[in-house]
């Protein structure tokens, strides 16, 4: 997210960066998370503005990227978002500005993609069953019925549930994996706020109890929306990664700093090894994970072969990483990282957090074997 | 000419140049049995002075072929080319029998990138055409009894003696220094000053008269580590590498070498591309363990490291490429492979379980696991430890202040003579 930009990829990256330092700078973050004050009811457009959501959408339908590969480009404003843990369904908003690119009928595409370019609306991907982990299809089943649909179940760890204008739902029909386009308000559908490690961000389940649905919910046809979902998990995968690895290399950088300032012993404690040789292992799990996330958001951006599995190495491997770095982080900052005042719980909160988002490591490991025939 | 043409021509130049390097391929080497190995079991293939006589030879065919040194100026032997020309020519080697120096193969590389950038002409004359020719295999002599992750602290000494420079001492695990031609050496050239100061480079030839080579038996069954005497050897100024008392500008400079050139290859790292770990698929399969949910992960745990290693590589050259040659930078690549490897070692024996302690009576193939698993650590030891290199990604990338020094700011004769003293120390 720093070596092999082009000249407008650092645009936008820096851009981004200074729009959230004027908009959502971390003391609003923190306000936010003390449940204090208030997001600029501007925050979306603007961003919108930016191009946060028009990146996976061709310019035809009122999209459009920087360098070629919109995925890319939208790591690079998650990596910006990610630094300054942004709050908002960012991901869910892009994944689902993409779909309906790709499979939405005219309607879905008149409708609701303008909306989401602009700003005015956001969406959430609706893709954990009640367990937390497994298939994007678990936890909701879809019956046909009459001239439409019928959606049973639950979902989890649906972030902005109640803020957003649209869900996108991921269920199995008998004909296969199907998805639906829900607008928020739907009779039937219950969406429950939960209290959650992270603060910087709002979780939900998602409860339908027989959600009745006509078939112009559908988005592409039914029981054949396996490759579209593989393709959404890979973007996803891919966005969180790069969020991520902005959050870690900001956490890094604000360790390796007290590191310098803090005297202990006579001198900083970044001279001693015990600390330094710490935070070198931790700046070699960065290194890695921005050069992995850099290969997955090429790959599928480009759709190469292998982007399905590099978007998975890249959640899995930074998932882990985030952690461990959070981790190393706290321990280097003693006892001021375990004080609410200080920025670290938040990196904390929010890196391991967002390791068990959309298939946690290990689900995502099992994933690479079964991808490899294993 | 516009940088755009200027491109169009190497460009078109790499594709004619590709033509003649498979044509040439095609008519002057074998090619190698299908799928055979090009990873060695390190510790199972022992190089002997006869069988590097016959790698020599294939060497001595690709220099005459014009394809020796590619990247090297044409007054040193070489072609004058660029490092694309040398990936090339490497991509349409692949399926051919070029010569297998081992250890050495990579160890003089590294010798002579080293020389180039700080040898004198005539050295560099004498030296690099027959280097490229594969009569001058290097070995490094670097390390010593008392002197490992302290270079600078080396002990053994040169003395000027009119024309000539003695040298006196001895050192140690300079692997494949018994079949090397000539020793790239490490000495003190003046122990008045701090340490750092008075270090000089030599080219020592193996056979010169005092040298004395002895090979040291490792865990792994081999004995590729040697170990020098250096016995009232003489040499001249013409043999001295760099500037006398100026070695450690040098050694900065190998290190980098040494470190961006991907590390010791100890193990074999399979390419990410071919699906997970087809090594430890495999074991997984032998030992019936391949639908085990826990073998399952070990398998991608390793994948996923593998992936993240070889993406690492690539943008340490990027990284190198936009802001230049860094050691810091280039330690990421040798903790990667300093830390992942001996755990990749450790994963394999977990997946096979049982049956990687035990084997048949002389099986090689059965004793891959537990040899590559002796053999994990020598990347975070060999050629600077991790801790070497935390230090520098520390210092270096991440800023971090250094240790207090204890032998930078004195003489090298005090440095000994404290250190000696520093048990009965009472602060």
């Amino acid at each position: 997210m720093d070596v092999d930009l082009i000249d407008d990829q650092i645009l936008l990256r820096d851009t981004t960066t200074r729009f959230i330092e004027m908009t959502c700078p971390l003391a609003t973050v923190k306000e936010l998370a003390d449940g204090k004050g208030q997001l600029d009811s501007n925050y979306l457009r603007q961003a919108a503005a930016l191009g946060w959501f028009a990146m996976l959408v061709p310019e035809e339908l009122g999209g459009g990227n920087v360098s070629g590969n919109g995925v890319l480009d939208a790591a690079v404003i998650a990596y910006a978002r990610g630094a300054k843990l942004q709050p908002g369904s960012f991901i869910g908003t892009n994944v689902l500005a993409m779909t309906l690119a790709l499979e939405g009928s005219p309607d879905q595409q008149g409708a609701v993609l303008p909306s989401l370019l602009e700003g005015r609306a956001s969406a959430t991907w609706a893709a954990t069953g009640p367990t937390g982990v497994g298939e994007p299809t678990a936890g909701v089943r879809a019956d046909r019925r009459r001239n439409g649909y019928v959606l049973l179940g639950s979902k989890s760890l649906v972030q902005d549930a109640s803020s957003a204008g649209w869900l996108l739902v991921t269920t199995l029909a008998e004909e296969g994996p199907t998805q639906f386009l829900v607008p928020a308000e739907t009779p039937g559908m219950a969406v429950i706020g939960r209290d959650g490690l992270d603060l910087t961000r709002s979780f939900f389940d998602v409860v339908f109890d027989e959600v009745e649905l006509p078939s112009s919910a559908l988005v592409g046809r039914p029981g054949a929306a396996t490759a579209t979902i593989d393709r959404q998990l890979a973007v996803t995968c891919v966005l969180s990664a790069a969020e991520s690895v902005g959050a870690m290399d900001r956490d890094l950088a604000l360790a390796v700093q007290y590191a310098k300032d803090r005297t202990a012993f006579g001198r900083p404690i970044g001279s001693f090894q015990a600390i330094k040789h710490l935070l070198a292992d931790t700046s070699l799990l960065l290194e890695m994970s921005k050069a992995v996330t850099f290969a997955a958001a090429t790959a599928v951006g480009s759709e190469a072969e292998g982007g399905t599995e590099m978007a998975s190495i890249a959640k899995a491997f930074v998932g882990d990483s985030g952690i461990d770095l959070a981790q190393s982080c706290f321990q280097v900052f003693g006892g001021i990282g375990f004080t609410w005042e200080h920025d670290q719980h938040l990196y904390l909160r929010r890196l391991t957090t967002e390791a068990f988002l959309f298939g946690d490591p290990a689900w995502h490991r099992e994933r690479l074997c079964h991808l490899a025939g294993l | 000419m516009s940088f755009e043409q200027e491109m169009d021509d190497v460009m078109i130049d790499l594709e004619t140049f590709r033509r003649g390097a498979r044509a040439w391929l095609d008519a002057n080497l074998e090619r190698r049995a299908e799928r055979e190995p090009r990873v060695h079991l390190r510790g199972m293939d022992h190089k002997t002075v006869e069988g590097i006589a016959e790698e020599r030879k294939i060497q001595r065919r690709i220099y005459d072929g014009g394809y020796s040194g590619l990247s090297v100026p044409v007054v040193y032997g070489g072609r004058g080319l660029t490092a694309s020309h040398e990936a090339v020519f490497e991509e349409e080697a692949q399926p051919y029998v070029t010569p297998d120096f081992g250890v050495l193969g990579r160890t003089t590389d590294v010798c002579a990138r080293t020389m180039l950038s700080h040898a004198v002409d005539d050295f560099l004359k004498r030296h690099l055409p027959r280097i490229l020719a594969g009569e001058e295999l290097w070995v490094q002599f670097f390390s010593e009894p008392d002197a490992g992750s302290d270079l600078a602290g080396v002990r053994t000494r040169a003395e000027r003696q009119g024309s000539r420079w003695i040298l006196n001492g001895s050192k140690t695990w300079s692997s494949g220094s018994y079949y090397a031609d000539y020793g790239l050496c490490l000495v003190r050239t003046n122990s008045d000053v701090p340490k750092h100061r008075g270090l000089t480079w030599f080219a020592v030839p193996t056979t010169a008269p005092g040298v004395t080579i002895r090979s040291i038996k490792q865990i792994n069954g081999d004995d590729e580590f040697c170990e020098e005497f250096l016995e009232d050897v003489e040499l001249t100024d013409d043999d001295v590498i760099g500037d006398v008392d100026g070695g450690w500008a040098v050694a900065q400079t190998m290190l980098v070498h040494e470190r961006g050139g991907g590390g010791t290859s100890a193990l074999p790292v399979p390419v990410p591309s071919q699906g997970p770990a087809p090594d430890l698929v495999a074991l997984a399969r032998q030992a019936g363990r391949e639908k085990d949910p826990a073998v399952r992960q070990l398998i991608a745990r390793a994948h996923v490291n593998d992936f993240a290693r070889h993406q690492l590589t690539r943008r340490i050259a990027s990284r190198m490429r936009s802001s230049g040659i860094d050691a810091g930078v280039a330690a990421y690549g040798k903790l990667a492979e300093g830390t992942l490897a001996p755990l990749r070692a450790r994963l394999a024996l977990e997946i096979a379980g049982g049956t990687a302690v035990l084997w048949e009576h002389g099986d090689i193939a059965g004793m891959t696991t537990a040899v590559n698993y002796l053999n994990g650590r020598i990347p975070s030891i060999a050629g600077g430890t991790n801790e070497m290199q935390r230090n520098g990604i520390g210092e270096r990338v991440l800023g971090l202040p250094r240790e207090p020094s204890f032998d930078s700011n004195k003489p090298f004769s005090e440095v000994v003579r404290d250190a000696r003293n520093w048990k009965s120390r009472v602060d």
